[in-house]
């Protein structure tokens, strides 16, 4: 018995298998945010359907949802109407935002007039809005706190539950 | 109209690299300089929603904004570090192809010259080791190859 | 009815390969040859099952047989014939059949290729290739069956992946990564087989490393198509990413390499058997790691569309199989090792050792590198990314170095050389290597690594030929013109040294081209309104238009371009936008015009909504059609050094009754 050939092979043996059994937990396309506990990037765009020019830090003293999506994504279409119910819920206590990008304002505007039009809907230049946040596709929605710190972010459309869950977070 | 927007454009803002990564700190590059080194640096970022393409091959648009803001910045004179470190913020070491050279990522760099000294050693040991064994069989192992052996006499001769 | 079918014959399979597995292994302990003659029988039976099976599903699939559950998967009425043919490897359940196939087929093979011989390792290596069909044909039973029934069956199906269909490479890239593959579990029985009778005996290098071999130029051709259909299909310009799914693809391939050149000096000083054997049950072993990597789901990569949930199942398997061949290998491998040795270490057999130093620390770096981002989450929770730039980094020296060994060690004598015939070795060559540099710089090339390349590489073409060279002028000295030598030395008797030769020499432009194909790049993004002009790469390019033309699967919108070169037309180029019924964002095909020196590449970016304009990128890569033809170039090097020796005996020895004294010996040596 080789001892030198069993104990290095089995350790080799060990670690392949451990790390792909981990492995195979995990979404290879999942991404954490860097930026929770950080504060949001500041923006200033222009909004659809008025001239106005709404900036980020106009929201302080509130919890603010953010919502990165566009028109040609189709689960941003099935996220819509959760979104706008909850807005409507939600009042004066929390202020969602959207913010398009790599999309055109008259389709965002026809889109918006068709499916309900609960919140400012802002327009992103050249994807930069998109870029400080770490936007990796969309739909994704990142929760300020009212102090402007990004305390969560979830990739993907999201149900009245993930919205409830990640607001709770960003109330406290 | 065209000036009511002007003036409107000129109130927006989007955020940008200084707040996050300080002032340039290289110079502002132009023309055929700036083309290459947006392709330098767009390589070493990684397209986040491509299945791991560089941002400088990725065809995917929010690739090619990325790249837009890569070439922006290096005509500012921000230097490759300071790039580098901007998405990092925002996407994490995810977006970074090469590792860095700090941190846990640093092992990657380490292993494979680790592998080759260790390597190198153990070669070099079963070598001395095998060099020194007696022959056991004399003749054999050159008979092997008769057309090497004659053109090795032929060679040999004067 | 089909369905019941296939599902019969697959789990016919299952039972006839798991009593196989287990005929061969009692018969190989008792030595006993009533056992090896059922062994050989059980063998037979379960590659006429899977061929019986796969047959079936071909047929469900040309027939549109919806209530199969792969065929309403992956079928569909709308798409040309060959697409149906092609779409029985192009989705999981479907490709583990196929590998169950050629599986079937490599062990009938080798089971009949060697009747009457070997018989004491035979049943071990019967018994371990169908424990290995075992499992597959398992798999292809339960978690991946495409047998299963659909209750109610559609009129009509989705059909392959839009990305398959796109290319006709589709037709040949599996097939030949399959025989390349699954070609490796021959070499592993064999392997098993020695470390089981506690011996590997001269007389069974041959089968060995033929069997290494026959896969090896599958997988060679099968990694070059890889890397061939992404530049032609995926449209970012380049034919390697070290994406997760093509390095599975060249792990095996590399310690393959490593065996095939450490089976040399086994044969030649009788050393180093025990490492051969790990390198050929690595190369198998990477085959299941590689199939985990590709279908697991626990790697990002451009093959996502293979990602199913039989990944635990493979781990489990390739776990068994990694302790088997662990312990096996402790047990047995000190029995198997003799009493060779080595007259020096700077020799042609020291630089053996120096390349299966550099292919398998490239193997570990390789593995590591994928594996890394996996290690850091589990461990770390963080996510980081091991891309091209650190690949690269390590790849390049290693290929460089690889490089100077092709030069450096055919030029090096056997066994110990004195210092003047070192120099009269090494010394010539390099005139050679600074020509080729100097020609490389001349024309443009800058950057210092493909100037080393260059170098390496003009030194190693001249130690290539010279080596091609010696026995054709010893053969010319004897009497007979070139034409007889070429022939008779090379082709009758030096067979495997001449094949390696052209390997070599293949692998050498291969290594230059992917340098200066790299480095010497150039990409430009343009705009072009309809009728627009612009220069590229010494070509004028002339965007004429858009054409939109509807196919039944999908609907293509193409520019055409007008392509010509000092006012004289050149060709016409017509890179695509490819919409699938399917498929939510159109794929890209680029449209790619090759010449001897070098290929322009079109690709769309993006086009206007009116259509008369459009973003492209142009592309201008020097020498990236020497890769796919010198890597043909090794494969038929391969073919060339796998024929066997046999048959040339008879005539030998019959037709020259009257050979030299010289002749004898070599004659029997031949046989052997």
């Amino acid at each position: 018995m080789n001892r030198t050939v069993l104990i290095v092979g089995l350790i080799i043996v060990a670690a392949i298998v451990a790390i792909l059994f981990m492995g195979l937990g995990n979404d290879p396309a999942h991404i954490d945010s860097p930026l929770i506990g950080s504060p949001a990037p500041g923006f200033a765009l222009k909004a659809v359907g008025s001239d106005e020019t709404i900036d980020l830090t106009r929201y302080r003293g509130k919890p603010v949802v953010l919502n990165f999506w566009a028109t040609w994504c189709r689960p941003c279409w099935d996220e819509h109407p959760v979104l706008t119910a909850n807005a409507q819920m939600a009042g004066d206590r929390v202020q969602y935002l959207g913010v398009v990008f790599q999309d055109e304002e008259s389709k965002i505007r026809s889109f918006l007039e068709q499916r309900g039009w609960a919140y400012p809907t802002l327009v992103d230049q050249a994807g930069k809005t998109a870029i400080a946040y770490g936007v990796g596709g969309v739909p994704e929605t990142y929760f300020l706190d009212k102090n402007g710190i990004i305390v969560a972010k979830f990739a993907g459309p999201m149900s009245a539950e993930d919205i409830e869950k990640n607001l709770r977070k960003a109330m406290q | 109209m065209i000036a009511f927007l002007l003036v409107l454009a000129l109130q927006l803002k989007v955020p940008d690299a200084e707040q996050f990564v300080g002032k340039p700190q290289g110079t502002p590059l132009t023309g055929e300089q700036l083309h290459l080194r947006t392709q330098q640096v767009g390589a070493l970022l990684r397209c986040p929603v491509c299945q791991g393409l560089s941002v400088s091959d990725s065809p995917a648009e929010m690739a090619v904004n990325m790249r837009g803001q890569v070439r922006e910045l290096l005509s500012r004179g921000y230097t490759q570090e300071q790039i580098l470190s901007y998405f990092e913020r925002s996407y994490g070491q995810f977006v970074l192809l090469k590792p860095k050279f700090n941190g846990v990522a640093a092992v990657v760099w380490i292993l494979p010259i680790l592998a080759v000294a260790i390597g190198v050693v153990i070669v070099v040991s079963k070598a001395k080791k095998l060099e020194q064994r007696p022959t056991a069989n004399g003749q054999q192992p050159t008979a092997n190859d008769p057309y090497l052996a004659r053109v090795r006499d032929m060679v040999q001769k004067p | 009815m089909t369905a019941s079918l296939g599902r019969f014959l697959i789990l016919a399979s299952v039972l006839v390969s798991a009593a196989g597995a287990f005929i061969g292994f009692a018969a190989g302990q008792k030595q006993s040859p009533e056992g090896l003659k059922w062994a050989r029988r059980f063998a037979y039976a379960f590659a006429a099952l899977m061929l019986l099976a796969t047959v079936v599903m071909e047929y469900a699939l040309i027939t549109h047989d919806f209530s199969v559950q792969y065929v309403a998967q992956v079928g569909s009425r709308d798409v040309p014939l060959w697409v149906t043919i092609v779409s029985l490897w192009s989705s999981l359940e479907g490709s583990i059949l196929f590998w169950g196939f050629i599986l079937g087929i490599y062990i009938a093979g080798a089971t009949r290729l060697n009747i009457g011989k070997h018989e004491e390792y035979m049943p071990y290596a019967i018994g371990t290739w169908l424990g290995c069909g075992a499992f597959f044909a398992f798999l292809i039973a339960g978690p991946a069956n495409p047998f299963l029934t659909v209750p109610n069956p559609p009129l009509n199906g989705p059909g392959p992946n839009p990305l398959l269909q796109n290319h006709v490479l589709m037709i040949i890239h599996p097939p030949m990564l399959y025989l390349g593959y699954v070609g490796m579990t021959i070499p592993f029985g064999f392997a098993m087989a020695a470390l089981l009778r506690k011996r590997l005996g001269h007389s069974f290098l041959r089968p060995l490393r033929a069997s290494l071999l026959l896969p090896w130029i599958f997988l060679t051709i099968a990694i070059m198509l890889g890397g061939w259909w992404a530049y032609e299909v995926l449209g970012w310009g380049g034919y390697w990413a070290w994406d997760p799914v093509e390095n599975a693809s060249l792990l095996p391939w590399l310690t393959a390499t490593a065996a095939l050149h450490s089976a040399v000096v086994m044969e030649r000083r009788g050393i180093l058997k025990g490492w051969t054997v790990t390198l050929v049950q690595a190369s198998f072993l990477l085959t299941i790691l590689g199939t985990f990597m590709t279908r697991s789901g626990v790697f990002n990569s451009v093959h996502s569309f293979t990602q199913s949930s039989i990944g635990p199942t493979i781990l489990v398997f390739l776990a068994v199989t990694l302790i088997a061949s662990v312990v096996l290998l402790a047990l047995r491998i000190d029995s198997l090792e003799s009493d060779g040795n080595i007259e020096s270490a700077v020799s042609r057999e020291g630089m053996f050792l120096v390349n299966n130093l550099i292919f398998v620390v490239l193997t570990f770096t390789v593995l590591v590198g994928t594996c890394f981002p996996l290690i850091v989450e589990a461990v770390k929770g963080k996510q980081m990314s091991v891309g091209r730039p650190y690949f690269d980094a390590m790849a390049v020296p290693m290929g460089a170095a690889l490089l100077f060994l092709i030069g450096v060690g055919p030029a090096l004598p056997w066994g110990r050389a004195t210092k003047r015939e070192m120099v009269r070795a090494l010394v010539p060559p390099i005139g050679a290597g600074v020509v080729v540099a100097v020609i490389g710089a001349l024309l443009g090339v800058r950057n210092p690594w493909t100037l080393v390349t260059l170098f390496f590489g003009g030194y190693a073409v001249h130690v290539t030929l010279a080596q091609m060279w010696l026995p054709l002028v010893q053969r010319m000295k004897r009497g007979g013109s070139f034409g007889e030598a070429l022939v008779d030395a090379q082709l009758r008797r030096g067979r495997r040294r001449f094949g390696s030769y052209i390997v070599h020499a293949g692998a050498t432009i291969v290594l230059v081209a992917i340098a200066v194909s790299s480095t010497q790049r150039t990409s430009q993004e343009m705009t072009l309104k309809r009728g627009q002009t612009a220069q590229a790469a010494g070509y004028s390019i002339t965007f004429t238009g858009i054409e939109e033309r509807a196919e039944p699967h999908r609907q293509s919108t193409i520019a055409h371009f007008n392509v010509t070169k000092d006012g004289k037309p050149v060709t016409t180029m017509d890179p695509r936008m490819n919409q699938y019924a399917a498929m939510r964002e159109p794929i890209g095909t680029p449209a790619v015009h090759s010449t001897i020196l070098s290929d322009l590449y079109i690709s769309i970016m993006n086009i206007a909504p009116d259509q008369q304009s459009a973003g492209f990128v142009v592309i201008n890569t020097p020498m990236v059609s020497w890769i796919w033809i010198a890597v043909l170039l090794m494969g038929l090097g391969g073919l060339v050094a796998l024929i066997p020796h046999r048959a040339v005996v008879m005539s030998v020895v019959a037709a020259a009754p009257a050979a030299s004294a010289g002749e004898a010996p070599a004659a029997t040596l031949i046989r052997s």
